[in-house]
């Protein structure tokens, strides 16, 4: 068994009409043996932009202790809130740091930048990374962790593009817990994010417990 | 003579050449069936692969056995070949000796002695067993390479099986579904044609998408219990734009069950 | 291991068909032999069969690169009591970290006095069960009266044991009821064989065992030892990544097997979720003296 399913767990991101969400399983363990059901994977940078941390759990708390304290520093220098893009592109160049023995993590990034003079109508972004940094952002969802191959089966079927947030809650909760019932080493419970403009929709989901 | 005892001088041999027996290969595709109330859905997609290269854009991988049973297999293509040739030869001669089909359950069970005979020296072969009970009833039995079974409402093999089976988990078996108190939860194996047709459709597109080993074609072989009203298949517009239906003739006297082949299109890259 | 191979392997490339039986014999049960064995099995013509075999297919997680993957992991348990022999099993079976299935049957019923249990090679118990039932039903047509559960536990632990080193992997309970009462053999494909009160094979037993070693004793009232073989399932199957999805129970009594009923393990969770929630409101309340009232 690889280092990045020796705790299990999964993170699914995807893109609505306006809105973005994010969903993860709460699922530690120790391989076959369940160890907590209240891990969560998702973390919030600011009020509208969240990323996942599927992978080791031991580089889960590393990476987002660096990440808080460098994006508080990018915060009071530039005395602004950072947007998807560019939170996007610390955290690769994070992981490129360790390029050579690298956080054993895929991350995944979901948010929607708040609208500034130069960019008055942002839209809804969602990115993920490999562990070593390289940047993908596709159109429709993300998805990273042990149930990765059944959550882009479950995904392909069940997205649709311009859903409204309830609509996106639904499509997003639907996809990981089905994804997460197939897979041995995800599960234990699940939370999903819904971000919208001006709002933030949270919400634990009941899930297969075995 | 003294060039002779030089050339004769034998290299030293590194290490000692191992030898191993490696008679199998992934040919990758992905096998699907569905059981209806009285009509059973096999199908494959028709791509055959190794490693990146495609060998052939169409190998069928789904079988018509008789009247009412139809058989997908996956895996390693040459094993899957030489399988369903011994299952149809075997199938042969107990209609010579006995003068009816064998039915379902029994080509099931005659599938596991017949996987379980090469326990030690297994077929690399997935297969799914579709068709129509002796009660008038879909059927679907899946298989694992040395033979352990069991008839379920629907399963997926092969490639891009963890693709496709969370998701008819979700839309076959309603699983993670609520209903309001007013709509009771529908039963699984009871959905319409044209929805488990739909179905199967996009899974496989789904597949093709995001899995390289599945493409190019899809056949879906329908089996209709004896007696079933056939036009949501062959009435026009009961299928979407892009599906060929055929009818395939009986192959033994016929007993009522009627066995067509859709075909459609799926991304060739 | 020579000797075994050449015996287990009755035809050669070249000489296929020689015998009109060849052929027949390839194809398993149909093909007793006039003693009633099992004719032949195919078997690679290398040095090494069982080397050949754990290369190609991973039947134990042991070798996750293999392409051949048997579906595995388990838990299963059964124990004696006063009442009888309660079985209950967990449905899941997976390929790696894929759950290939959550309805498998992992109670064999090899007749209706008889069980077996599934753990290891779903196959290998799946056949070797049902040939055992054939065996079973020949004894019984041979002397006129059912085989005792020690007889049939016996004909499949030296069954197994003829092919011990070739890679059949099982762990199974075999339960029933006979003369000498309800009687439970553990049988393993290492040709082990153990008679017992009590056992749970799989990769969740420990965690069944926790509970079932807590609550076993041999007086338990036929409800509560349905219940202790439940929970105990539910715990592992929780716990477990490998097991879960649902509980089959059974309850062995004298007059043969009877098949309780089939859970869904998650709601069984939730549900004794729920009762230790209500216990432990119901607890404090005793200890602060009174039945607390609800408030606004």
């Amino acid at each position: 068994m690889s280092i990045q399913e020796y705790n299990g767990g999964s993170v699914v991101a995807m893109v609505g009409k306006d809105c973005v969400a994010i969903a993860c399983d709460l699922r530690l363990g120790n391989q076959a043996t369940g160890i907590a059901m209240n891990f969560e994977k998702v973390f919030p940078v600011n009020d509208t932009l969240y990323y996942g941390l599927p992978g080791l759990a031991t580089d889960v708390y590393t990476l987002r202790e660096q990440l808080r304290f460098r994006v508080n520093m990018y915060r009071m220098k530039e005395e602004r809130e950072i947007t998807p893009e560019t939170f996007t592109h610390l955290l690769s160049s994070t992981l490129y740091e360790k390029r050579f023995g690298p956080y054993f993590l895929e991350p995944v990034i979901a948010g929607i930048a708040p609208p500034t003079a130069a960019n008055p109508n942002p839209q809804p972004y969602v990115s993920t990374l490999d562990s070593i940094g390289c940047i993908t952002t596709p159109k429709d969802f993300a998805v990273a962790g042990t149930a990765t191959d059944k959550l882009y089966g479950a995904a392909e079927g069940l997205w649709e593009p311009d859903l409204e947030p309830e609509d996106l809650f639904e499509t997003i909760s639907q996809t990981l817990l089905n994804a997460v019932d197939r897979d041995a080493l995800s599960g234990w419970g699940a939370i999903v994010h819904v971000i919208t403009k001006d709002k933030v929709i949270t919400r634990t989901l009941r899930s297969r417990m075995d | 003579m003294a060039l002779f005892a030089a050339s004769a001088q034998q290299e030293a041999v590194a290490a000692p050449i191992q030898h191993r027996f490696d008679p199998y290969e992934d040919n990758g595709g992905t096998i699907l069936s569905i059981a209806g109330a009285d009509f059973s859905v096999i199908a494959g997609d028709t791509r055959q692969s190794q490693g990146y290269n495609i060998q052939t854009r169409y190998a069928r991988k789904v079988w018509q056995l008789t009247d009412k049973v139809v058989l997908a297999t996956n895996g390693f293509a040459a094993d899957g070949a030489n399988f369903v040739k011994k299952v149809k030869q075997r199938l042969e001669w107990y209609e010579n000796a006995h003068q009816k089909q064998m039915s379902i359950k029994s080509i099931a069970r005659m599938i596991q002695t017949m996987l379980y005979a090469k326990r030690f020296f297994p077929y690399y072969v997935y297969n799914i067993l579709g068709g129509i009970e002796e009660d008038g009833t879909g059927a679907v039995y899946s298989f694992d390479p040395v033979g352990s079974y069991e008839r379920e409402a629907c399963r997926a093999a092969g490639a891009a099986q963890s693709l496709i089976q969370p998701f008819l988990d979700n839309q076959i078996y309603f699983r993670n579904q609520t209903f309001p108190a007013d709509q009771p939860k529908p039963i699984p194996g009871n959905l319409p044609l044209g929805t488990v047709l739909g179905l199967v459709i996009d899974s496989f597109t789904s597949a093709t998408e995001r899995h390289i080993e599945v493409g190019d074609g899809l056949e879906m072989y329908v089996v209709m219990a004896k007696g079933r009203a056939v036009d949501d298949l062959t009435s026009k517009g009961a299928l979407p734009e892009g599906v060929v239906v055929e009818e395939l003739g009986p192959l033994g006297e016929g007993g009522g069950e009627r066995t067509f082949l859709v075909r459609r299109t799926l991304k060739r890259d | 291991m020579d000797t075994l191979v050449a015996q287990l392997a009755p035809s050669r490339r070249g000489d296929e068909g020689s015998s009109s039986t060849a052929e027949w014999a390839n194809n398993g049960y149909g093909n007793l032999d006039a003693s009633g064995a099992v004719a032949g099995m195919d078997v690679p013509g290398v040095p090494d069969p069982l080397a050949f075999l754990s290369m190609h297919t991973d039947s134990m997680s042991t070798n996750p690169q293999a392409k051949i993957k048997l579906a595995h992991g388990t838990t299963t348990l059964a124990f004696r009591f006063k009442g009888g022999i309660i079985v209950a099993v967990d449905s899941r079976a997976t390929a790696g970290s894929y759950i290939a299935s959550g309805t498998v049957k992992k109670v064999i019923e090899i007749n209706p006095y008889l069980l077996g249990t599934m753990a290891g090679g779903a196959a290998d118990c799946q056949y070797w069960e049902t040939y055992l039932g054939m065996q079973c039903r020949l004894h019984e047509l041979r002397n006129k009266e059912r085989i005792s559960v020690a007889a049939a536990s016996k004909i499949l632990s030296n069954l197994v044991y003829q092919y011990k080193g070739m890679g059949l992997s099982m762990g199974t309970m075999i339960c029933g009821w006979d003369k000498t009462g309800p009687a439970l053999f553990y049988v393993d494909s290492d040709g082990q064989r153990l008679k017992g009160d009590l056992f749970s094979v799989g990769s969740g037993s420990t965690f069944a065992y926790g509970v079932l070693d807590q609550g076993y004793k041999w007086d338990l009232s036929d409800e509560e030892a349905q219940e202790l073989g439940r929970r105990s399932i539910v715990a592992a199957g929780h716990r477990d990544a490998y097991s879960g999805n649902t509980v089959n129970l059974f309850h062995v009594r004298e007059n043969g097997w009877e098949f309780i009923k089939n859970y869904d393990l998650s709601e069984l969770w939730y549900e004794y979720e729920e009762k230790k929630k209500a216990d432990l409101a119901a607890a404090s309340a005793a200890a602060a003296g009174g039945v607390p009232i609800d408030v606004e």
